[in-house]
């Protein structure tokens, strides 16, 4: 069975955009940044991540996603429906919540 | 899209203009990102023979994207700690460190990344069953 996964680059995407955010509000605070450097000076060197970190990062949130389903799917069973309700979402999402 | 290119070029301030346009890039990594978890929780669904109705999906989409903007954080946060500017695998498996049972998936599915090759100095602590999945059936 082929397992559906998230694509590393689009993680990758939004792990840049939270660091640049980050890195802006520090920048804002501690010191300007560099012109001539833009982003990459030397002391706030933007964070970045190598790919295997990307792809466990893919699967821990493609695991998030799938709990989220199963344990929703599982309350949905019990009461007998085949379609799982926000009802259901939200009997999970405390533990679900707690366990990530 | 007035205030021309941002990117790179004057530092610090011109404040307002870069906020809108990570916004706007936010929104687009998110769609994109929703039709991912879109995908993913349907097939799940499937496997349970169940259906996940839209508003379900929606916000486990939300709520996943949320989850990633905050593993961002958290690993930034790891990796700076530990001296680098580069976050690694550990600092993703450390993300974890609540969930003992999470903790062994993303171990063991970190083994296999790293290939077949040397076994690193870290030995699996717990026993990683590669086709567990995490709910107890």
């Amino acid at each position: 069975m082929e397992e559906e996964t998230f694509d590393p680059e689009l993680i990758c995407s939004i792990f840049k955009l939270v660091w640049s955010r980050r890195a802006t509000e520090r920048n804002e605070s501690i010191e300007v940044v560099d012109v001539e450097v833009g982003d990459r000076t030397k002391k706030n060197r933007q964070t970045t991540a190598n790919s295997n970190a990307l792809k466990l990062s893919c699967e821990l949130i493609r695991i998030f996603v799938t709990e989220a389903v199963q344990r929703s799917g599982m309350i949905a069973e019990a009461e007998g429906i085949n379609k799982i309700e926000p009802t259901h979402l939200e009997r999970v999402l405390p533990q679900l919540l707690l366990d990530f | 899209m007035d205030g021309g290119d941002v990117d790179g070029g004057v530092g610090g301030g011109g404040g307002i203009e870069k906020d809108e346009e990570a916004e706007e890039r936010t929104e687009l990594l998110r769609d994109r990102f929703r039709l991912s978890v879109i995908s993913i929780a349907n097939a799940e669904a499937k496997k349970l023979d169940m259906e996940a109705s839209e508003p379900v999906v929606a916000c486990v989409a939300d709520l996943a994207f949320k989850y990633t903007e905050q593993l961002a954080r958290d690993v930034e946060l790891f990796a700076q700690h530990a001296g680098r500017k580069s976050v690694n695998m550990e600092d993703i498996i450390l993300s974890a460190h609540r969930n003992k049972h999470l903790t062994g998936l993303l171990r063991s599915f970190s083994q296999e990344l790293k290939g077949k090759g040397p076994q690193t100095e870290r030995k699996r602590k717990k026993s990683s069953k590669k086709e567990d999945k995490a709910i107890p059936s």
